[in-house]
């Protein structure tokens, strides 16, 4: 129970605002050994709220970034929206076994589905193994949310948008999923909150994926 | 001086409790079946359930009380979550980390001033699990002479979203394979029946050493040609593992070795697919059934244990209906139903808890009826056999003692002779009573594992 509180403190870097609500940290990396999908404990020095968040950056990136979601009732995520270079993070981690337990062989066709900031783990992996051969599919309510879309290759990144039509589909995820040819091939990956995650299962299994090439991480 | 330790929750920590006992007698203290009379009183907390805490606190009140008319010093140690830290700081003389057990003949000592615990930044997040092998390095003082524990493996790293291990026990450190098998050698040699491996998820050992130290099944291979080499009779179990990292290598090595008994404790915790995503177990049923299916095929005579929750957030009647199937379906032999209850710290507590504790009480109730049938159902078939039993005690009923089968089914049987306690005896079954046997005596005295 011990914590050695100096050894846990990064320092931010940069913080990077993506829409009102939504931004990218980075801080110190500190030596920091991790496989892409790994999710880091962290929050302000001293403060008794933590909170878990999914690596957002690659391997070979001499940083950390999380993707962070201000929440309306949140503590941490407000916390953090204010930090500024040079201030302390407290830091925990790397956990996890998210795209990594499941053993990707390669070279293996990927499928991620995401809804939110559940494409954190996606991008630290894209970012990380450029080569791979994979399909994002993204599900946000509008446009602006479809977080970094120039960091995916041309052509492998869907977005799906509910409250506008300026992505790739407009209308849900779940939707978009009974109408594309889906490659029963592929390993498929889910990440965002529990709801999304049970009702694009249901329809990955009905179109024949196996329930075994299915691996997901529940946000929320 | 005399100490009165009390211990709540899993073997782990009894297993820690027996190292506690030690650094207490080796500082002179003599220890004492009733806290009234002593002058230390400690608790190894549990934080799993909320109800375990709850007691915490009674117990610290009334201790607090009688501080008005005697001396005493209160500790705590085990699993503390932080908020539950902050509070035992101002309720407890001592609060300390089980990896700093060493320091606690110093806190005691010096109790009257400022104690090293109390003068700790407080601890905040995970924690660091650095200092764990110096506790794995204190000699237990074992508080059986027949049955013990020996800790593998500390630490979670699985992050269920129901559970608040990880921010109690820190992440997953393995201790080293040497140690474990020269514990395990020396219990055996020292005559102990039952040892049991320990650890939050037992089957993930090694795996933090990255490569550099034995995994969970050549681990078991090793203990399991050790005890075959020594030739005394005895069972070796483990718990708990995780169905994720549950090899097929694991039930090989269990069938290929006599000592490794044949009882599995593989937690379920819903039978409900989605459930189990959103518990992040990451399994699937189909998963979880193969394990079931391998354990059946290569130890067709193990009983299989589980763990159940019924009431997380979220469930419906079809997901509960899904748990009523797959307890029928694996034909559990016991199964340790808990209500789901929301732990600080834990994901899932910063979810609405939406069912109702009377829907709790009654699917709870719901999956207890199932486990009666079809433990009752495999007991059954046992009556008339003659089974392999170690006598653990006296039981309730005056003239019987009570005993454990390999399987760890209870079975009492009429006897009178408490020198049998702590020796293996075969009992004819003679009756079943829902979960448990009745047997009579066939055999006394057994020292020396049953022929191939």
């Amino acid at each position: 129970m011990n914590v050695k509180v100096d050894e846990a403190l990064y320092v931010i870097e940069r913080v990077r605002h993506l829409t009102e609500s939504t931004y990218v940290l980075r801080f110190s990396r500190n030596g920091m050994e991790f496989n892409p999908g790994q999710h880091l404990v962290l929050g302000l020095p001293g403060s008794s709220e933590l909170r878990e968040y999914s690596i957002y950056s690659g391997i070979h990136d001499d940083f950390l970034e999380v993707l962070i979601k201000e929440v309306d009732d949140g503590v941490v995520s407000r916390q953090l929206k204010s930090i500024k270079p040079g201030d302390k993070l407290e830091v925990r981690g790397p956990y996890g076994f998210f795209l990594t337990e499941s053993g990707i062989s390669r070279p293996a066709r990927l499928l991620f589905i995401s809804s939110g900031t559940g494409i954190a783990p996606f991008h630290s992996y894209i970012r990380s193994n450029p080569e791979v051969d994979y399909q994002v599919i993204h599900g946000v309510r509008k446009m602006e949310e479809a977080y970094d879309i120039r960091h995916y290759k041309k052509g492998s990144l869907q977005v799906c948008t509910s409250r506008d039509n300026q992505g790739d589909f407009e209308g849900r995820l779940t939707d978009y999923l009974l109408e594309v040819d889906i490659d029963s091939h592929r390993q498929v990956y889910l990440c965002g909150n529990s709801n999304m995650i049970f009702d694009a299962m249901d329809i990955l299994r009905a179109r024949g994926i196996p329930q075994r090439q299915i691996f997901t991480e529940v946000y929320f | 001086m005399r100490y009165h330790l009390i211990t709540l929750g899993c073997q782990m920590n009894l297993s820690d409790g027996e190292r506690i006992h030690t650094v207490l007698k080796e500082m002179g203290l003599v220890q004492t079946d009733s806290d009234s009379d002593a002058h230390v009183v400690g608790i190894i907390a549990c934080s799993v359930r909320q109800k375990a805490i709850d007691k915490v606190y009674n117990q610290i009140a009334r201790w607090n009380k009688s501080k008005n008319h005697r001396n005493l010093i209160t500790f705590i140690s085990g699993c503390i979550l932080p908020d539950d830290r902050e509070r035992f700081l101002k309720l407890f003389d001592i609060v300390f980390p089980m990896s700093e057990v060493n320091d606690l003949p110093g806190m005691i000592t010096s109790f009257g001033v400022a104690t090293p615990a109390s003068l700790k930044l407080p601890v905040k997040g995970i924690p660091g699990n650095e200092q764990i092998f110096s506790l794995w390095n204190i000699q237990p003082d074992y508080q059986s002479a027949f049955e013990a524990f020996v800790p593998i493996q500390n630490g979670c790293d699985k992050f269920c979203t129901f559970c608040a291990v990880p921010y109690t026990r820190g992440r997953e450190v393995s201790r080293p394979s040497g140690d474990i098998v020269n514990q395990v050698k020396d219990l055996i040699q020292q005559g102990y029946k039952s040892i049991t491996l320990l650890g939050q998820n037992v089957n993930s050992y090694g795996l933090d050493k990255k490569g550099r130290e034995l995994n969970f099944a050549r681990l078991l291979r090793e203990i399991g040609q050790t005890a075959l080499q020594m030739d005394k009779m005895c069972w070796i179990y483990f718990t708990s593992p995780h169905p994720r990292d549950m090899s097929d290598e694991v039930i090989k090595v269990i069938a290929a070795y006599p000592h490794l008994a044949n009882q599995i404790h593989l937690p379920l915790q819903s039978g409900d697919e989605k459930l189990l995503v959103k518990m992040n177990r990451n399994h699937s049923m189909e998963r979880y059934r193969e394990i079931v299916h391998t354990i059946r095929k290569k130890l067709p005579h193990a009983t299989l244990f589980t763990d159940i929750i019924v009431g997380f957030t979220g469930e419906d009647e079809a997901q509960h209906q899904h748990t009523i199937e797959a307890m029928k379906e694996f034909r559990f032999n016991m199964a340790y139903v808990a209500q789901y209850s929301p732990r600080p710290g834990a994901a899932s507590y910063r979810w609405e808890d939406t069912v109702p504790v009377e829907v709790k009480k009654r699917r709870l109730h719901d999956l207890n009826g199932v486990l009666q049938e079809t433990a009752s159902k495999h007991n059954h078939q046992t009556i008339g056999k003659t089974v392999r039993v170690l006598v653990t005690g006296s039981d309730r009923k005056p003239g019987y003692l009570k005993g454990l089968t390999e399987g760890k089914i209870n079975i009492r049987f009429q006897a009178n002779r408490t020198d049998l306690v702590g020796t293996f005896v075969e009992l004819k079954v003679t009756g079943s009573n829902g979960l448990s046997l009745e047997g009579e005596m066939a055999t006394v005295n057994i020292t020396a594992m049953a022929p191939e």
